[in-house]
């Protein structure tokens, strides 16, 4: 791994992104020395923010775009794409 | 980070009910990491605020990292800073977040749960002013 890089993959929503599944974007995102944002559409949020996460207002079917940039910002994003993938499968 | 005491979540209500329902909602969104206690309505159950329900609250929030609280409206303000000004057994550190009452509280305990210190769970109660929901 270089010492800092970037790193952005986009996935399309299973389901609709919940209160719950947001919270826990959150917290995980706050455990990574990158920086992660998520875009929807034109709406960009801070990952470690549940509340701009949940203001994204993304719904089944729309993508999103996880982009981290920092030394772990490759654990970064896989965590987030799979809190994504789990959390809009089973529902918040 | 995990491994350390988190900070302490005092949700403040006139009423009883709100208290408890935003404590169970945000509790739910930060992942139950956290310690939410409520201090809602008066000693006799009505609507209201009480000194004692919010020492008793602080007590059982502190896990050892201080302790944020939430007041709701006008007299919950005034009752935690009565209490803050006459107490000396406190938890430390203590901030009061002049925040909205249920963004700022799940806000609040999503940073706790992240392992935020109190300076940290602050800021994120109170930037929620400024988050859109729409």
């Amino acid at each position: 791994m270089p010492e800092s890089c970037e790193v952005t993959v986009t996935v399309t929503l299973a389901g609709d992104l919940h209160a719950r599944p947001a919270g826990s974007l959150a917290v995980a995102a706050a455990a990574f020395e990158s920086a992660v944002e998520l875009t929807v559409g034109a709406s960009r949020a801070d990952a470690r923010s549940v509340l701009a996460v949940m203001g994204l207002g993304a719904t089944s079917g729309q993508q999103v775009t996880v982009r981290a940039a920092g030394p772990d910002a490759e654990k970064a994003v896989n965590t987030m794409i799979d809190i994504l993938a789990e959390a809009t499968r089973v529902g918040g | 980070m995990s491994d350390e005491a988190k900070v302490g979540i005092v949700l403040v209500s006139h009423s009883a009910a709100l208290a408890e329902g935003t404590a169970e909602l945000a509790g739910q969104i930060g992942g139950g990491t956290v310690a939410i206690a409520t201090a809602g309505g008066t000693d006799d159950g009505r609507i209201g605020t009480s000194i004692a329900k919010v020492q008793r609250a602080l007590a059982l929030a502190d896990a050892g990292a201080g302790v944020v609280i939430l007041p709701d409206l006008g007299s919950s303000v005034l009752t935690v800073r009565a209490l803050l000004a006459e107490s000396e057994d406190l938890p430390e550190p203590i901030a009061v977040a002049d925040a909205p009452f249920v963004e700022g509280a799940v806000a609040a305990t999503v940073t706790a749960a992240a392992g935020g210190d109190v300076k940290a769970v602050l800021s994120a109660a109170e930037e929620a002013r400024h988050a859109r929901k729409l």
